[in-house]
């Protein structure tokens, strides 16, 4: 579970060239295909185009093949979830993080690294997937390292929900044992 | 008492100054106070107890971990497990509990200059094991994830052993990691600080130590910063501790980069640091493992602890809950859903590569970082690559012995090992930061002691070399890794220092 960090993107040479990139980028190309958010709630580190970037990294980041009847990513609101536990982020690194979502949107970095002329949110299920295996896959460290930040922080905020604990086989903490025995030690 | 916060500023005059309450900084504490000392604990983390502790993970970590389970080297390719609390790691450690191996000591003895044996240490490592309850583990108390590894070593002819833990009336409910909720585990939480507080401590729950005022060979001052309780945000309130002798006791990552943000920069502060870094894999078996229940760790193989082809690594097992198992498993999407959903079923095994033997590694870096926090840097190198390897290597041999229908590596593109044919691709998977998953749950280093101020921070006493009242007494001292969990070497060599620091103290 984890953000982006240390001024990561800024300080490498490959980062330089990527935020250069996606700073050239015409705006038309940079429109990120907003989502609603869940209860019109108030947003404390994403924008809501920042937002609408990380629910649909999570939920390919926790797509299952087909539905088993646990929640999905978006039932969840992981989006919001990572905005709350991203917001007291210290600014260098929220600086990082934010760079970071909007080259991962950005259609010319998508175009430059051999995939579709489109925002990672305007892509279909599979460009989406291929995308992120590019990133995590990447010979550029600079990607691989956004990969793990994204994947992390969504696998912890989900697979730490009491939610989904049926759907990994987890029958949660033994609650009544613990009470059973700090009753007879008492 | 320990003290939450503060409503106003505050002035303290002790004896001794600690900043940090981890295994080195509660047993200074308790030592000094028993012995008539005035002693002030200034810790960041909170004051926690066990009605707190609900066996949640995503309660948990960000409250009783380092960056709120976040603490990761700079590029996020070592995953850091590191306490904050009262008590520090020995809130969250999984129980583990070892001396210093002797040849450990005398490596730092011929190296270093140090005077360790196991004769000085033996003592205060009697004592510990009793304070702290340590007793060996029967094999019939090991949990699946724990006894698949000692019946695979058994089966190859490796040396294995059940370990020794720290508790009293253990449940093995398994969530060690997460507060004891039934205060088996005995913590310094439990221990070391209420036998401080009892003869007179201060402790200062939710206080960050930002600097040591210093002048010539003296240290005047240490600044503390109240902050809100479960954040890095400073509430505006401080306290100014003026003592006769400071101890620096943040652990190895916190503890040099306090030296860096007081200016204590000679000699080599930061450098060398040891992670004991940890690769793992995991083994699916056709019966149900449960590892998220049971003593998360009670056997471990040494059996490749020396090896003459490059660092020696150690095999103990980690526990198996939800979300730690969702970070470290390879992959996203459906592959990595589909692994999730075998979770009863899959043994968490970990080699833990041991750091600082060979002359020309250089470990981990910590700087100051923009904000005046800890930054590090370690970067892989070829001696790790095969390390990691030939850990994972024998990882799968030892459940491939026991009968384990699959084992997966943890590389970004995970490899399916199903028969010892299939070892040879661990040898070709591309290695390097963030291809695989890499851990660390043991810091070391970084204020390594010695008797050369060019090559060490502390002297042997564990007093700084230019400031004479000032100490560090934690695991940032260690000149190398130990090839076993450190929690009792810290307390032990902790013990074995206070006699120094009261001595300086007057």
């Amino acid at each position: 579970m984890t953000g982006s960090r240390r001024g990561l993107l800024k300080k490498t040479l490959a980062g330089a060239a990527l935020l250069a990139t996606a700073g050239a980028v015409p705006v038309a190309l940079r429109r990120t295909k907003l989502r609603e958010i869940p209860g019109g709630r108030t947003l404390h580190f994403f924008t809501p185009a920042e937002y609408s970037i990380w629910a649909a990294v999570a939920d390919r980041i926790l797509a299952e093949e087909k539905p088993s009847g646990a929640p999905t990513a978006s039932q969840l609101d992981i989006a919001g979830r990572a905005d709350i536990f991203l917001a007291p982020l210290p600014d260098a690194d929220r600086k990082d993080l934010k760079q970071l979502l909007a080259l991962f949107d950005n259609a010319l970095f998508s175009v430059l690294r051999g995939g579709p002329p489109r925002t990672f949110t305007s892509m279909s299920d599979e460009e989406q997937d291929a995308h992120i295996r590019s990133w995590q896959t990447s010979r550029l460290a600079i990607q691989r390292t956004g990969y793990q930040a994204m994947k992390r922080l969504c696998c912890a905020l989900y697979f730490s929900a009491p939610e989904t604990y049926a759907a990994v086989g987890y029958p949660g903490p033994p609650y009544d044992l613990v009470r059973s025995v700090l009753g007879v030690r008492r | 008492m320990i003290h939450q916060g503060s409503d106003k500023d505050l002035v303290l005059k002790p004896d001794v100054c600690i900043a940090g309450s981890g295994p080195g900084g509660a047993m200074i504490a308790s030592r000094l106070s028993r012995a008539g000392a005035s002693v002030v604990v200034l810790e960041e983390g909170g004051y926690h107890t066990k009605e707190e502790f609900d066996m949640q993970e995503a309660t948990a970590y960000p409250r009783l971990y380092q960056d709120r389970g976040n603490r990761a080297t700079a590029d996020l390719s070592i995953q850091v497990l590191q306490g904050r609390a009262v008590g520090g790691g020995t809130v969250v450690n999984w129980t583990t509990s070892y001396r210093t191996p002797d040849h450990v000591l005398e490596h730092w003895r011929r190296a270093d200059g140090l005077p360790l044996t196991p004769e000085i240490l033996r003592p205060h490592f009697e004592e510990v094991e009793q304070r702290l309850g340590i007793s060996k583990v029967q094999y019939d108390d090991t949990n699946p994830n724990n006894r698949t590894i000692y019946d695979g070593c058994k089966k190859l002819g490796w040396q294995v052993d059940t370990t020794s833990r720290n508790v009293r009336q253990c449940l093995r409910t398994g969530y060690c990691g997460m507060g004891c909720p039934v205060d088996a585990k005995q913590s310094a939480t439990l221990t070391y600080l209420p036998d401080a507080v009892n003869a007179g401590a201060e402790i200062y729950a939710d206080c960050r130590a930002e600097k040591i005022e210093w002048q010539g060979k003296r240290a005047r001052a240490v600044i503390g910063a109240f902050l809100k309780p479960g954040t890095q945000e400073a509430t505006g309130r401080t306290v100014r501790v003026e003592p006769r002798v400071v101890v620096v006791a943040g652990g190895a990552i916190n503890s040099p980069v306090l030296l860096l943000r007081s200016g204590l920069d000679s000699g080599p502060v930061g450098k060398n640091t040891w992670l004991h870094p940890v690769v793992a894999l995991g083994a699916f078996y056709d019966e149900k493992i449960e590892g998220f229940y049971g003593a998360p760790q009670s056997v471990a193989s040494h059996h490749f602890a020396r090896r003459e082809e490059g660092a020696g690594f150690f095999i103990e097992a980690a526990p198996v809950h939800p979300m730690l198992a969702s970070i470290a498993m390879p992959g996203f999407g459906a592959p990595l859903r589909a692994k999730m959903a075998m979770l009863p079923s899959v043994c968490a095994t970990i080699a833990l590569m041991i750091d600082g033997f060979d002359a020309g590694e250089n470990g981990g870096t910590v700087t100051v970082r923009d904000g005046g926090g800890p930054k590090l840097d370690y970067p892989f190198t070829d001696r790790m690559y095969e390390c990691f390897r030939a850990g994972m290597k024998a990882i799968a041999r030892i459940h491939l012995a026991n009968g384990a229908r699959e084992i997966v590596s943890f590389h970004a593109e995970p490899i399916s090992i199903r028969s010892e044919g299939d070892l040879a691709r661990i040898d070709q998977a591309p290695l390097g930061p963030n291809r695989f998953a890499v851990f660390t749950a043991h810091q070391m280093g970084g204020c390594r002691m010695g008797s050369d101020p060019a090559r060490s921070v502390v002297n042997p006493q564990l007093r700084h070399h230019q400031v004479e009242n000032l100490f560090v007494v934690d695991g940032s001292v260690f000149p190398t890794s130990l090839g076993v969990n450190p929690m009792e070497s810290i307390y032990g060599l902790a013990s074995w220092a206070s006699a120094h620091v009261r001595t300086a103290a007057g």
